[in-house]
């Protein structure tokens, strides 16, 4: 596989990862479920790509772009993470507003009544 | 019983009720486009229904409560200080890249080069006149390189200086006018919806150039503390901060630069306390990152160290060679000169001795044993240096140059990159203030578990991106 090809292939998994960049813009819980899906694509793509890196190995155009990549996989994490721990925080507001604090002063649990949830 | 007029009255109240309930609705539709504006939303609190002891139920207006959520609220201020931070640093790091030119075609590294070139051509030619004549040339050159990098650092600190008081000045008006609001309110304007937006909309204006906390009092007025410990308004009273230039206790360099302070409206130093945001920026720009190469009170700075080593070592050698071997011998003199009563002032007065004649420059090392062209062969060697004398730190004169550049062109890589994360993490931020208005919180506590369940899936796969990515450019780096 030529250089180009590999910065070619490299672009679009950026593109995908800029993509779900923008639905963690949206930090749904829906959001995500499809943010999911494209990260999935990313990942494999990127898996597939590896055994032909060595033919853009020296390439600097290809460096640049895998430098870029990086950039992105780095802005998807970082709005991830601020979303996470916006969604935790508020979670323990609610349970101080809602029903005050446990014995060793941690938020008490959020009540979230008449609804189950099964994992598996 | 319940008497008629009992009903009355609790009819009477629900009016009221509902009728506050459309004056918070006809906000709503009338500031949707407002800047800063969040829907309200008005609590109906159910009275007590016991007939029996005349208590006749219905329902009253609770105290208006804007469905504005101050913890989302703060998130967004939280991510644009930071976004603030980075803007600032890719302005001033980008101003700085400008007088650090690595390409070698400009500059110190283009003079330096010239003149290591020229003390190789003098050393094969060690007697040639012209070949002394291009080496005075080509210092005087480098001296001129180093002082108009120092003339450009120096309007760097200039600019930096003014940049920290206008913002300071435009932090001070902002609050100035939020403490208008906060009159306003006090006179009984709590409830405008138009004010309270006006409020949200100054306060993520402020909050791009330093980190603040805002709390809404009983009273409807703003409290806005700085790094969440000094006071800018509370009520009608605002405190104002202001900015100035001092020397540190017993300095080891009286004549460094100062340091750049903030000051509280009590006159406390509160520097410290200002790490994010433009002004957070502009501070370690003016206190870290520029005394880094032009000094302050506790150290020389990088370019006035490399200035002067490079001076002395030069002079160092043609001291110590013979510009003829008669009786007595001929020594050589130093080259270049300087400030020497102020180690931060190296670069900025580095120049050639004018009185310095080609004649005058030494080439012979009386050794033993005696060498001809010793001098310049030893002054050629700076470029690839063999012996401590002719490094710093280490490093060769080029390579200690190169590093002084490359720590500003990684900054403001590292500064790009966080702008453009910072401009998407503020966006979210603003999402997510508009998702967290106005949901019951039975609904809420549900997205909450849902997001962490998709977080948990998203996370994982993030990592593995990310270890993917670094094999990728660690194979695409080898050569």
């Amino acid at each position: 596989m030529a250089a180009a090809d590999v910065v070619q292939r490299l672009v679009a998994v950026r593109s995908e990862v800029d993509q779900a960049c923008e639905l963690l813009i949206s930090a749904s819980p829906k959001a995500l479920d499809s943010c999911t899906h494209i990260l999935e694509t990313a990942g494999s793509r990127l898996a597939e790509l590896q055994p032909q890196l060595p033919e853009g190995a020296g390439n600097s155009t290809a460096q640049q772009e895998a430098r870029r990549l990086r950039g992105a996989v780095a802005r998807a994490n970082s709005l991830l993470e601020n979303a996470f721990s916006f969604y935790v925080n508020w979670r323990r507001l609610l349970g101080s507003l809602s029903a005050g604090y446990t014995e060793r002063g941690d938020p008490a649990p959020a009540p979230c009544q008449g609804r189950i949830c099964l994992e598996g | 019983m319940v008497s008629l007029l009992s009903i009355l009255s609790t009819s009477a109240s629900a009016l009221r009720a509902y009728e506050q309930v459309l004056n918070v609705t006809q906000n709503n539709v009338a500031n949707a486009s407002t800047p800063g504006y969040a829907k309200q939303s008005q609590q109906l609190c159910a009275l007590p229904g016991d007939p029996e002891m005349g208590a006749t139920g219905g329902v009253k207006a609770g105290v208006i409560q804007s469905a504005r959520d101050q913890y989302a609220e703060q998130n967004v201020w939280r991510q644009t200080v930071l976004l603030g931070q980075a803007g600032q640093n890719v302005n001033s790091f980008t101003a700085l890249e400008s007088l650090f030119d690595i390409s070698g075609a400009s500059g110190i590294p283009n003079t330096l080069n010239s003149l290591l070139a020229s003390f190789s051509a003098w050393g094969q030619s060690p007697n040639d006149t012209a070949a002394r004549q291009t080496v005075i040339d080509r210092a005087t050159d480098l001296a001129t390189s180093f002082r108009q990098a120092a003339s450009g650092l120096e309007g760097v600190v200039k600019d930096t200086n003014q940049q920290l008081q206008q913002t300071v000045d435009q932090v001070n008006n902002l609050v100035g006018q939020l403490q208008g609001y906060n009159a306003q309110i006090l006179r009984g304007d709590r409830n405008d919806a138009g004010l309270e937006a006006q409020v949200y909309s100054t306060l993520e204006q402020l909050s791009q150039y330093v980190d603040i906390t805002a709390r809404q009092q009983d009273d409807g007025s703003t409290t806005v503390l700085l790094g969440g410990q000094t006071a800018l308004l509370v009520g009608a009273q605002q405190y104002s901060i202001s900015s100035t230039f001092q020397q540190p206790d017993n300095p080891v360099y009286p004549d460094g630069l100062p340091e750049a302070q903030i000051l509280g409206a009590d006159g406390s130093d509160i520097t410290a306390s200002v790490t994010t945001g433009q002004l957070g920026a502009l501070l370690n720009i003016r206190n870290q990152v520029l005394p880094s190469y032009l000094g302050d009170a506790n150290q020389p700075g990088d370019l006035n160290t490399m200035a002067k080593q490079f001076a002395d070592r030069v002079n160092q050698l043609l001291t110590s060679g013979n510009v003829d071997n008669g009786d007595p011998p001929l020594a050589g003199v130093p080259l270049f000169t300087y400030d020497t009563t102020d180690d931060t002032n190296v670069a900025n007065t580095l120049s050639v001795d004018p009185t310095v004649t080609p004649d005058q420059l030494a080439a012979i090392d009386p050794g033993p044993p005696e060498v001809a062209n010793g001098i310049p062969l030893a002054l050629s060697q700076l470029s690839n240096p063999q012996n401590t004398a002719d490094e710093i730190n280490g490093a060769s004169f080029t390579e200690f140059y190169g590093n002084m550049a490359s720590r500003i062109g990684t900054a403001l890589t590292n500064a790009t990159s966080q702008q453009t994360v910072q401009q998407s993490a503020v966006a979210q931020a603003q999402n997510l203030r508009k998702q967290s208005s106005g949901v019951d919180l039975d609904a809420e506590a549900m997205v909450v578990v849902e997001f962490e369940r998709a977080y948990q899936a998203n996370s994982r796969l993030i990592s593995v991106l990310d270890q993917l990515t670094q094999d990728t450019i660690n194979i695409l780096s080898t050569a």
